[in-house]
């Protein structure tokens, strides 16, 4: 048990090292791009999967705390001239304040009935986004005007906003293995397998939904802050896009919910994969997406549970069959871990 | 007197499912709930745990008044119980199933591992703790069931049918369990349609028909009260 801990801790951070060292090898700008994509989209997939993955909640709304995370710090920077870093507290607590208000009378409704509420909500927002034109400029979108330098979040290069985004998913990452590991983890995934039996065994359901969508919204707001400086236009229609929830979701469901590493082995699947297949065809306006939607089936069809849970089933069934057939093998090798076969 | 039930009325539209039931449970008593289908077992099951809301009458558990309290606060205060049809969480391994549990009690991880590694081998599910929940046999998820109201710690049980749909060799060996259990000073109280498990365990029963209390006193007491015998097999016919 402890040394299967450490050999996680050990890919981890061999992972980390490896995120460290990409910039230093790779020049191409388009690369870069799709590199700083992946974290993003990693990042806020990630704080998708803790409300969803985890609690089982699942939210097709994540762009609403994306997009108010964006606008806020956006709107506090050109209006005021507040520093993003500063804006980026603002937007933390305005994401977790909407996110409450959204959650808590929504948690009454169960399975697709809140996933219905949440893609309401987004739209009303998105809605609200196009036509408060004296706060937001409406559907013309906000240009931020570029003034380099790092309490502005704004850099010439791409790889200030490389680390920037991978710090944002070190975040994200280490809340959800925080979650994973402790107390909050269970009883979420108690109220995503049985509401009735989670009540039963002293869980406080609401209170524990609540705190998954604080969680959840704080970070997605985070990530849709420092998207913001880095794309350096924000508009209602890209911002609180439901394809973009959509996307997210497929992320998580792709890579494996209710998982640590699911939403970021789902990033660095799909969204180069969707990058290269808009590039391939760029003449066939839409085909990028007939594709996408192809391997989708594909992965649900085959491998429900996403692809990190089946790997892992995988690999413990074959590491089982080679335990017996070494205790097969040589009889007299039973020891310890070897009872449960005894048993039988 | 661990549990005191007082009037307690259950309506489901007109429909009393519970009426007016009142009884005692006391310490490290094994009390058993006997009646045929549809007596309002369950429901009154339901309403100690907070599951339901009573319509009237009063629940107090040591003394204090938790008559339509939430069921988390329920369990808090050390009641837990079993469903009668159960309610693993499928796709999570046997461990952590109790774990969940553990957790009423414990705060760390590690220590609540520890535990229900104990409540396990308590209940003699060790050998399939890596198992996912779901692919469990009936008799083993019941047993799960046990395991998990067990882990955490409660002062009474309510077992809902623990035997139900087991065969004749897993029912011999689950009732030790049970009387092992009370030996650790838990009280119990039992619903069970098996009469022959319900009079081995309990030092007294509560027999209820139609909602209504019809009869309570030791094992011999009951199956000789003309009511009971009644409401199992029918009124008696005299032929003319």
């Amino acid at each position: 048990m402890k040394r299967a801990v450490t050999k996680s801790t050990l890919l981890w951070l061999l992972v980390l090292l490896i995120a460290l060292l990409i910039p230093v090898v790779v020049e191409n700008k388009f690369y870069m791009h799709t590199l700083i994509l992946i974290l993003f989209y990693a990042a806020v997939s990630g704080s998708w999967n803790i409300l969803a993955g985890y609690a089982g909640q699942l939210s097709l709304g994540h762009a609403i705390f994306f997009g108010l995370g964006a606008y806020t710090s956006t709107l506090l920077f050109m209006n005021g001239g507040v520093s993003p870093w500063i804006g980026m507290c603002a937007a933390l607590a305005l994401c977790m304040l909407v996110g409450a208000c959204i959650g808590y009378p929504c948690f009454r409704l169960k399975g697709p009935f809140f996933t219905l509420a949440t893609l309401a909500f987004s739209e009303v927002i998105r809605l609200v986004a196009s036509f408060w034109k004296e706060l937001t400029n409406g559907a013309v979108g906000l240009n931020i005007p570029f003034q380099a330098g790092f309490s502005n979040l704004m850099f010439r290069g791409k790889e200030p906003y490389y680390y920037i985004a991978l710090g944002v998913l070190c975040l994200v990452i280490a809340v959800t293995y925080w979650i994973d590991r402790s107390k909050m983890g269970a009883y979420l995934i108690a109220i995503r397998e049985n509401e009735e039996a989670a009540d039963a065994l002293g869980i406080p359901i609401t209170r524990y939904k609540l705190y998954a969508v604080l969680i959840s919204s704080g970070l997605a707001g985070i990530t849709g802050v420092f998207y913001a400086q880095y794309i350096l236009f924000i508009e209602p229609e890209a911002m609180f896009n439901v394809n973009f929830s959509v996307q997210v979701a497929l992320i998580s469901i792709i890579g494996g919910m209710g998982t640590v590493a699911g939403p970021v082995l789902g990033a660095v699947l799909m969204i180069p994969l969707n990058e290269l297949l808009r590039s391939a065809f760029s003449g066939l306006n839409g085909l990028n997406f007939f594709l996408y939607g192809i391997v989708l089936i594909l992965v649900v069809s085959f491998i429900p549970n996403g692809i990190l849970p089946t790997l892992r089933g995988w690999l413990s069934k074959k590491r089982a069959n080679r335990h017996s057939q070494l205790t097969q093998a040589i009889p007299g090798t039973q020891k310890g871990g070897g009872q449960v076969d005894s048993a039988n | 007197m661990i549990l005191q039930i007082d009037q307690v009325v259950k309506q489901f539209g007109g429909i009393a499912a519970v009426n007016g039931v009142s009884f005692k449970v006391g310490k490290q008593e094994i009390v058993g709930i006997i009646g045929p289908n549809g007596a309002g077992k369950t429901t009154l099951f339901n309403l100690i745990s907070g599951a339901l809301p009573v319509t009237s009458g009063s629940i107090r558990f040591k003394g204090e008044e938790i008559t339509n309290q939430k069921a988390h606060l329920i369990c808090q205060k050390g009641i837990g119980r079993t469903f009668q049809v159960v309610k693993p969480f499928g796709n999570i391994s046997v461990l952590e199933n109790v774990k969940i549990g553990a957790f009423n009690r414990i705060q760390k991880s590690r220590e609540a591992t520890e535990y229900a590694e104990y409540v396990l081998e308590k209940v003699a599910l060790i050998h399939r703790r890596d198992s996912v929940a779901k692919s469990l046999t009936i008799a083993d998820k019941k047993r799960l069931e046990v395991a998990k109201a067990l882990a955490t710690q409660p002062e009474l049980l309510l077992l809902d049918e623990v035997m139900a749909g087991l065969n004749p060799g897993e029912i011999h060996e689950i009732i030790p369990l049970i009387g092992s259990l009370a030996k650790d000073g838990l009280t119990l109280v039992i619903i069970e349609h098996i009469m022959e498990v319900i009079m081995q365990l309990s030092q007294r029963i509560v027999v209820i028909h139609h909602g209504e209390k019809i009869a309570e006193g030791s094992p011999t007491e009951v199956t000789s009260n003309p009511k009971v015998i009644e409401a199992y097999l029918g009124e008696a016919v005299s032929f003319a």
